[in-house]
Formats: structure tokens, C-alpha cells, sequence
């Protein structure tokens, strides 16, 4: 479904990230870790159009996205989140949610309807009217899935939606991811939690150092003695 | 901590009632002339609405899309000189004069748009002074056909194809029908599509590109509107002065006025720009009449300092003052506490 081939970003004379490929199958749930600096923002926004890459191709469909902006990325079927969560601050938690459904239609009416699916799908339903601003982060980063689910995505591209929550909290955000994928969305998640990222994922691609290190299943890659050694550091090779 | 849950019912009364008291306010306005009929008052009047109308147009683009252009003198300029030459010279009729105009000045407004737009903020209106002042510049040395700094004066020939009229009554109808539209012009955008995306980009323009907004198109569609109106409220002024000058309606401190009267009425909303208008006008008629004798630019000085308290008491406009009054009561308390315990800081 979405293919990503090659794909090098330089800043001056460094690789944030250097010749990653990978391909996320539809319905697939792929994981893409990597310790801090490894490059997978960069990786993302390359794929979401927030950032051009300097080589390589993104392709969703077989249809080229290279350099295309985040808005035609988004119109194409790619839906994104970000780290540092960005809700409008002013706006209500529905108009918030209610703006990414515009995506799909240009009517108020529909948006709306649209918008408080996605609320109920996320559990914010009874929040519709809260302003955005004054919600807590848990609450800001499920706001931040709405939003991004509200634009009709074939592909989910979530970037740490769970650093910050507390374990039932991550609960219900396993939850809420596995839902997702149940209605056919792809999705492509970066994670640190290393419980999260194992059982929600079917592959895992790990970064290191802006380079693609392994990828597999979870628990292939995990027990990859050159993956325990650049993610959790030596000490856990020689302990094992 | 106390927690800002669902807006309170009242609130969302008085949301709902904004558009009705718009139309309430705009209808009375349009019928004053009926009841008021002496020539200076029906100039008053003519002027709250002429304010009204320009910084509301303003507002499409300053307040709605975040664009704080202190160049639309530029638009407006555009639109009067248009109407007038194409009067003047060609006999063309104010009507269609001011549509013509106005696409001139929505063209205009477009090509800076497409070259200033990646610019943010403070960049953005230093760009807009540049282009308005360059058009200023380009209209004092045409004298030829701009007539000059001396400007351009349009004989008294009354008549509905020349928009100019024997009674005052007639042009505050007119301009009151202009503010109108320009008023029911941004409540539709509020609501639609485009203000939603305006209302996001506003917020955060990352985010809103990462929903499919594409920021700057919507940005020209906005500024193109606003550019378009006002253009329209400079023709109506051009016949109803009958005379326009570079430095009135091309300069500086004509464009930084009309975003003034927006912000002190309250930007990105339908009635601040009226609100907006119907305080500034009678307080710098006021002060004019009132020190203007007693010593130059008195009540220059008076009219700033009401400006900065007014600012900085409802940075968000009248409008605030209206929606949530007891805000503004805590803005104040907190800035009377804050002073008096300066070791604390004001900001929460």
C-alpha cells in the first residue's frame, strides 16, 4: 500500500536519515522504533510532505507522493499526528476534529457528522464542546488521532501518541489503535514503549543512527542480538 | 485549578444571538436617516459606517486569516482611483467603475498575496507597507493621469448613474448596504468550509497542512475578499468626498487606522469592526472638537492613550467585553493586584 524506497534526508552534511526503505501492507499495524536521533520524525515528515526528501520516493498505491505538500500528501490518503501535539487551541474539541473532516467533504453539515464519529470512535465524544486548549495531554493526544482519523486516511502515520500516558491509559490506546486497524487503516507507529510497540505491531522496522538496522516480527527482531545492542544498549547483550 | 469545561449556556445564547444583533444593529443604522436628517449628523452617521465597512473588510483578512496587512489603503486606493479615472475619462459609471476597480485591487492583492504569503507575521506587514507605500509613491509622480499629490476632485453632477446624490440620506443607505454585505459576507465565510480552515490555520498552519488544508490558497481566497470589499468602500468614499488625495487614501496611516478600529472593535469577528467604529468615531470627534483649540495635537495624545488602555484591558476587543464581561473584571483585578505586589507576575 505504501512503499518507501530509498528515502535519504540530509541536513547540510548530515543523514537524519540515509537510504530507508520499508513497505506497509494494508491493514498492517508496522512498528518503527530506534533510540533517540535515530531519524524517525524525519522519516515521517518525509513521508507526510511536512519535509522534502533529498532522494528516494514515497509511493501510496503505486501513485508518486515524493515532494508533494502535507496537504496533497493528506488529501492522498495519509493521515498524520504529531509528537508534540499541535490542537488549535481555541477552537472546541468538535470544530477541532470537525477541520480534518473538511478533507473529506466540503460541507459543514457532513463535517460535523463525520467529526463526532470520530469522537465517539476515540472516546471524546463527551468532550465535544471543551476547548482544546484546556484539556489534559492524554486527552490532547487522542484529540490529536481524531483529527487525523477525521480525514478519511488509508494510512495512519502516529508519532508517540502514548509517551506521556499512564498504563490504562495506554490500554485504552492499544485499544483504540487495534479498532482502527479493524476498519481497515494501515498504520505506521512510532513508539517507545517497548511493551506497546511489541504487541500491537505485526513487523517492526528499527532504526539506528538514520539507517534501517532490522526489521521483522516483533519477536524476531527483538531477539536480534545487533538491535538489543543499539536500542537497549550493550549492557543488555552481556547480561543475557 | 479551575477547570474551563463546556462553555456555559449563556454563552452559547449569546453566540447564537450575534448574527440577529448584527442585523438588529445594521437595521436600526440603516433607518436612522428617516428619523435624523440634519446634514451634520447624517455625515456622522455616514462616517461610523464608512469606518465600519473598511475595517470589517480588513477583518476577512487581518482578523479571519491572521494576515495583519497595514497596506490596505493600497486595495482601497486602488478601488477609488479606478472608479474616479475611468469616471473622469472615460465617463464610465461609478457602478460598474467599482467593480472594475475592485478586480484591479482583488488582481493586486493576489500578486502580493502569491509573493508575500510564505512570509509570518511582523514580516507580512512590513511587506504590505512596502507595496501600498510603493503605490503611493507611483500615483504622487503620475501626475498625468493621478492628477499628483493634489489629487483628483470630481464635479457635483448628481444622478443615480453617477452614485453622487443631492441628499446625505442617500449615501449612508448606500453605505449601510455595503457594510451589510461586507457583515453577511464574513458570516458566511464563518461558517463555512473556508472559515473553519481560516479558524485552524490561524491556530497552527503545521497542522492545519497536515489535515489537507492547503494554507496558502486558502490565504489568497481570503485576501482576495477582503481586498475586493474594500476596494468597493473606496469607490463609495471617492463619490461621496468627491475628492481623493495619495496621502489620505494611499498612506500609512490611513491602512494602520483601519486595522486599529478591527482590533480595538475585536478581530477575527462579525460585529467587532462595527463595534469598533461606532466607539472610535465619536471619541476622535470628540477629542478633536473638544482640544483641537487649545493645543495642536492634544487630542492626538488623549486619543493614543485611550487606544493603549483600551488595548491593554481587552487585548481581544469590545467584543470580549460583551461576550464574557467577567473576564475583563478578573483582566483588571489581576493587573490591580499584580501592580500593587510587583514581585509576583501578572501572567497566569
Amino acid at each position: 500500500m505504501l512503499e518507501v524506497r530509498h528515502l535519504t534526508k540530509r541536513f547540510g552534511g548530515l543523514a537524519a536519515v540515509n537510504d530507508v526503505s520499508l513497505t506497509l501492507n494494508k491493514g498492517e499495524i508496522l512498528g518503527l522504533i530506534g533510540p533517540n536521533g535515530a531519524g524517525k520524525t524525519t522519516f515521517f515528515n518525509c513521508v507526510a510532505g511536512a519535509m522534502q526528501p533529498s532522494e528516494g520516493q514515497v509511493l501510496l498505491e503505486g501513485r508518486e507522493l515524493t515532494g508533494k505538500k502535507a496537504h496533497d500528501v493528506c488529501r492522498a490518503g495519509i493521515g498524520r499526528t504529531y509528537q508534540i501535539v499541535k490542537p488549535f487551541g481555541k477552537l472546541s474539541v468538535r470544530d477541532n476534529v470537525l477541520v480534518g473532516a473538511l478533507n473529506q467533504t466540503r460541507n459543514v453539515a457532513d463535517a460535523r457528522r463525520i467529526a463526532d464519529e470520530a469522537l465517539e470512535l476515540t472516546g471524546l465524544a463527551d468532550q465535544r464542546n471543551v476547548l482544546a486548549a484546556s484539556m489534559p495531554l492524554p486527552r490532547r493526544k487522542r484529540l490529536e488521532i481524531a483529527r487525523a482519523l477525521a480525514t478519511g486516511p488509508k494510512i495512519l502515520l502516529l508519532d508517540e501518541v502514548m509517551a506521556g500516558l499512564n498504563p490504562s491509559e495506554v490500554e485504552l490506546a492499544i485499544d483504540l489503535i487495534k479498532t482502527l486497524r479493524s476498519r481497515g487503516i494501515a498504520i505506521l507507529i512510532i513508539e517507545h514503549l517497548m511493551r506497546v510497540i511489541t504487541s500491537v505491531s505485526d513487523r517492526i522496522v528499527v532504526m539506528h543512527h538514520g539507517e534501517k538496522l532490522a526489521e521483522g516480527a516483533p519477536s524476531a527482531v527483538m531477539n536480534d542480538p545487533k538491535v538489543v545492542e543499539a536500542y537497549l544498549g550493550e549492557g543488555f547483550v552481556a547480561q543475557d | 485549578m479551575s477547570t474551563m469545561s463546556t462553555p456555559s449556556p449563556k454563552e452559547s445564547i449569546a453566540r447564537r444571538l450575534a448574527p440577529v444583533l448584527t442585523l438588529l444593529l445594521l437595521a436600526s443604522l440603516m433607518a436612522l436617516p428617516l428619523v435624523v436628517t440634519d446634514t451634520y449628523s447624517l455625515h456622522f452617521i455616514w462616517k461610523v459606517l464608512f469606518w465600519a465597512a473598511i475595517a470589517a473588510a480588513w477583518n476577512i483578512a487581518g482578523g479571519y486569516a491572521g494576515l495583519f496587512s497595514l497596506g490596505h489603503a493600497a486595495f482601497f486606493g486602488l478601488g477609488a482611483y479606478t472608479s474616479i479615472l475611468l469616471y473622469m475619462q472615460a465617463g464610465v459609471s461609478p457602478w460598474i467603475g467599482m467593480i472594475v476597480g475592485s478586480l484591479v485591487a482583488l488582481c493586486f492583492s493576489l500578486a502580493i498575496g502569491l509573493l508575500t504569503l510564505r512570509l509570518r507575521g511582523s514580516f507580512f506587514a512590513l511587506a504590505t507597507i512596502a507595496f501600498a507605500e510603493v503605490l503611493r509613491i507611483a500615483v504622487v509622480n503620475g501626475r498625468d493621469v493621478t492628477g499628483g499629490s493634489e489629487g483628483l476632485s470630481v464635479s457635483f453632477a448628481p444622478g443615480l448613474v453617477n452614485m453622487i446624490f443631492q441628499d446625505r440620506a442617500s449615501y449612508v443607505v448606500l453605505m449601510a448596504a455595503v457594510l451589510f454585505v461586507i457583515g453577511a459576507t464574513t458570516l458566511l465565510i464563518e461558517r463555512s468550509a473556508l472559515g473553519y480552515s481560516l479558524a485552524a490555520l490561524r491556530e497552527d498552519e503545521d497542522a492545519a497542512e497536515a489535515l489537507g488544508i492547503d494554507t496558502i490558497r486558502v490565504k489568497l481566497i481570503a485576501i482576495a475578499i477582503s481586498a475586493f470589499l474594500s476596494a468597493v468602500t473606496g469607490t463609495l468614499y471617492a463619490f461621496y468626498i468627491l475628492l481623493i488625495e495619495p496621502t489620505t487614501v494611499l498612506g500609512i496611516g490611513f491602512s494602520v487606522e483601519i486595522a486599529l478600529i478591527a482590533i480595538i472593535g475585536g478581530m477575527g469577528t462579525v460585529l467587532g469592526p462595527l463595534l469598533g467604529a461606532i466607539l472610535i468615531v465619536p471619541l476622535s470627534e470628540y477629542l478633536r472638537a473638544e482640544f483641537a483649540a487649545s493645543l495642536q495635537g492634544l487630542y492626538l495624545l488623549i486619543y493614543g492613550t485611550i487606544l493603549i488602555v483600551m488595548v491593554v484591558f481587552l487585548p481581544n476587543g469590545l467584543i470580549s467585553a460583551i461576550r464574557d464581561p467577567r473576564s475583563v473584571l478578573r483582566r483588571v483585578r489581576r493587573r490591580k493586584s499584580a501592580s500593587s505586589r510587583p514581585e509576583e507576575k501578572a501572567d497566569a
